[in-house]
Order: C-alpha cells, then sequence, then structure tokens
C-alpha cells in the first residue's frame, strides 16, 4: 500500500479563491451600509459619480484584482494532468476554484456600478 | 393527474396573505417573477429527466456528444444564461420597488411595531393612531416609514408587496400600492417572541374619494375604544 501525503497549504489553497471572494462580499456590504449611514450617496464627487460608489468600486477592484493575483499565482506550471498524484491534482483544482471565484466577483458585485444603493 | 394535483396544490395559494394573488405593482412584480421561476424549473426539469431517460434507453447520441460537450453546455453555459436573466431581472424589479425621492413626494403613513402590536400614524391628523387596522387610499403609491419600538420586527403586506425590516432606532421606508380597494392581510415577519404568530394587522383600502372621511371615522372610533 503506498502512502499519500496532502499537506494542510494545499487544502487551504483549494478555498482561497472564494475566501477572498467572502471578504470581498462582507467588506462591500458592511462598506455599503456604512456609507448609507453617513450620507455618501449624496455627496457628489464628479459628474454623478458619488463618494459610495466610488468607495464600493474601490474595494470591489481591490478584491478582483487579488483574485487575478492569486489565480496566476496558482496557475501550475505543467499542463499535465497529474490526477495520479494527489498534490498535482489539488493544485489543478485550486487553479480552477481560483478562476471561477473570480469569474463569481465579477459577476455577483457587478451590481455596485449601475444599482441605487440606499433607501 | 399532475394538472388535477397542481389545481389543489394551487387552491391553497388564495386568502389574504396571497402573494400569488398580488393587487399592487410591487407585489405583482414579485409574482410574475415567480411564475417565472416555476415555469422556468418545470421545463429544465423535464428537459434533465428526458436526458436522463435518454441515457438509458438511447445513450447513442448523448455518447457522441461526449461528457465534456454535455458538461460545458448543459453544465456551465446553460445555467449561466438563466441566472444571469434571473438576476438581471430580479435586480429591475428591486429597483422599482425603491421608495426614491420624487416631486410630489407619497404619502407617508409610520408603522411602528411593538411586541406584539402593529400603530399606524398618519400625516396631517395630529399624530392619530390606529392599531392593528392600516387604513390607505387606493391607487397612489403611499410611503411607509417603518420602525419598532423594542425588538426586530417586519412589515409586510403578502398582497401588496415586499416585506421591509422594522429596527429599533431606524427608520426604513417601502414604497406599496393597491390597485383598488379591498382588505388585504398583513404580518409581522420576522420573528420577535412568544407573540409573533398572532402579529397581524388588517390593511382597508378605501375609495381615495372616501379616504379622508373613512380615516377619520376609525380614528375616533379607535380613540373611543
Ligand atoms: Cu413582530
Amino acid at each position: 500500500m503506498s502512502e499519500v501525503t496532502v499537506q494542510g497549504r494545499q487544502l487551504v489553497l483549494l478555498a482561497a479563491g472564494f475566501i477572498v471572494w467572502s471578504v470581498a462580499f462582507v467588506a462591500l456590504y458592511a462598506m455599503l451600509s456604512v456609507g448609507c449611514a453617513y450620507g455618501w450617496d449624496r455627496i457628489d464627487l464628479a459628474g454623478g459619480l458619488t463618494l459610495q460608489r466610488v468607495q464600493l468600486i474601490v474595494i470591489f477592484l481591490v478584491h478582483l484584482g487579488a483574485g487575478l493575483w492569486l489565480a496566476r499565482a496558482l496557475r501550475p506550471a505543467s499542463t499535465s494532468r497529474g490526477d495520479d498524484h494527489p498534490a498535482q491534482f489539488l493544485r489543478h483544482a485550486a487553479y480552477g476554484t481560483a478562476v471561477a471565484a473570480v469569474a463569481a466577483t465579477a459577476f455577483t458585485f457587478a451590481g455596485i456600478f449601475a444599482l441605487t444603493s440606499c433607501y | 393527474m399532475a394538472a388535477l394535483g397542481s389545481a389543489l396544490a394551487l387552491s391553497a395559494c388564495a386568502g389574504p396573505l396571497s402573494t400569488l394573488q398580488p393587487e399592487g405593482p410591487s407585489a405583482r412584480g414579485a409574482a410574475m417573477l415567480w411564475w417565472i421561476m416555476l415555469a422556468g424549473s418545470a421545463v429544465i426539469f423535464a428537459l434533465v429527466s428526458a436526458m436522463l431517460v435518454l441515457a438509458y434507453a438511447r445513450p447513442g447520441p448523448l455518447r457522441a456528444a461526449g461528457p465534456k460537450t454535455i458538461m460545458v453546455w448543459g453544465g456551465l453555459v446553460f445555467p449561466g444564461i438563466v441566472l444571469t436573466a434571473l438576476v438581471v431581472a430580479a435586480f429591475a424589479l428591486g429597483e422599482r420597488m425603491l421608495a426614491t425621492p420624487r416631486d410630489p413626494a407619497p404619502m407617508r403613513i409610520e408603522a411602528i411595531a411593538e411586541r406584539w402590536i402593529w400603530t399606524f400614524r398618519y400625516p396631517g391628523t395630529d399624530g392619530s393612531e390606529t392599531r392593528n387596522r392600516l387604513h390607505i387610499p387606493a391607487g397612489q403609491d403611499i410611503d411607509f416609514v417603518v420602525t419598532s419600538g423594542d425588538v426586530i420586527h417586519a412589515f409586510w403586506i403578502p398582497r401588496l408587496g415586499g416585506k421591509i425590516d422594522a429596527i429599533p432606532g431606524r427608520e426604513n421606508i417601502v414604497r406599496l400600492r393597491a390597485d383598488r380597494p379591498g382588505v388585504y392581510g398583513g404580518v409581522c415577519a420576522e420573528y420577535c417572541g412568544e407573540g409573533h404568530a398572532v402579529m397581524r394587522f388588517t390593511v382597508e383600502a378605501h375609495e381615495e374619494a372616501d379616504y379622508e372621511a373613512r380615516l377619520a371615522a376609525a380614528i375616533a372610533e379607535e380613540s373611543a375604544r
């Protein structure tokens, strides 16, 4: 019987993409409420762009950038599937999950560009 | 059989609290979305069932398509399109329900929730109140300013539209309209203690011309109680 060891780090990397997504979710939700409480949606910075929308867009872009950076860092060096070796497989899965998380971040939070934020 | 079953099931969807008997634009939007989702999910269920049967009865075509094609188109592209359409529809409907400022401003009625009573306060009546009975004019938008005196409750008139939380120390506003006169049910939609289940109220929508007289009568009756 062959023994296979999987490092804890690899399991964390598997979730890394969606951890970035969930941090973005909490940050946007929290700052949306903070902005509404302080009336940032009534502070017009330029051409109808409010302080509220700008700060949400900044948070969005920071997390989108972090997700992209993560996906890039996780990209496997070889294109071989390597399903036979668990570590190799986990690396591929972590990369795929990170890419999916970037897509999810762009899709689920795109509403901040157009939707009414307060009321 | 299926038709009989769904007729029986849907007959349970009538009554004073039925979201499927909308009487205002906000509720109609939500009901419409619900019907679209029901019809859509029925079609998708039929499609998946047909593929399952096909996989057993005549696996040839599915095998020819290959697992990758089926997974990418059936598991990614198709749900992607469906979910995008639903998200866009929900956002568009949601935007229409917001109480955005406008001129002239709609009538504002305060709704105060306290365990386990609803108090409604009307504009231009020196702060007069009615309890557990809400009187509104039909055919016009009303902004309900919702708050709470103790714990978190939620204000919901299912046949008129979306619910909103009643939070102590905060005022949340929801814009609703009853298309025509009638009596509709309202409930507390956030668990708030042992009296939650009976924390109901009644909404009476009156003809616009009769509204002031009806409201005055209701207030007089209330203070005589
Ligand atoms: Cu309650």
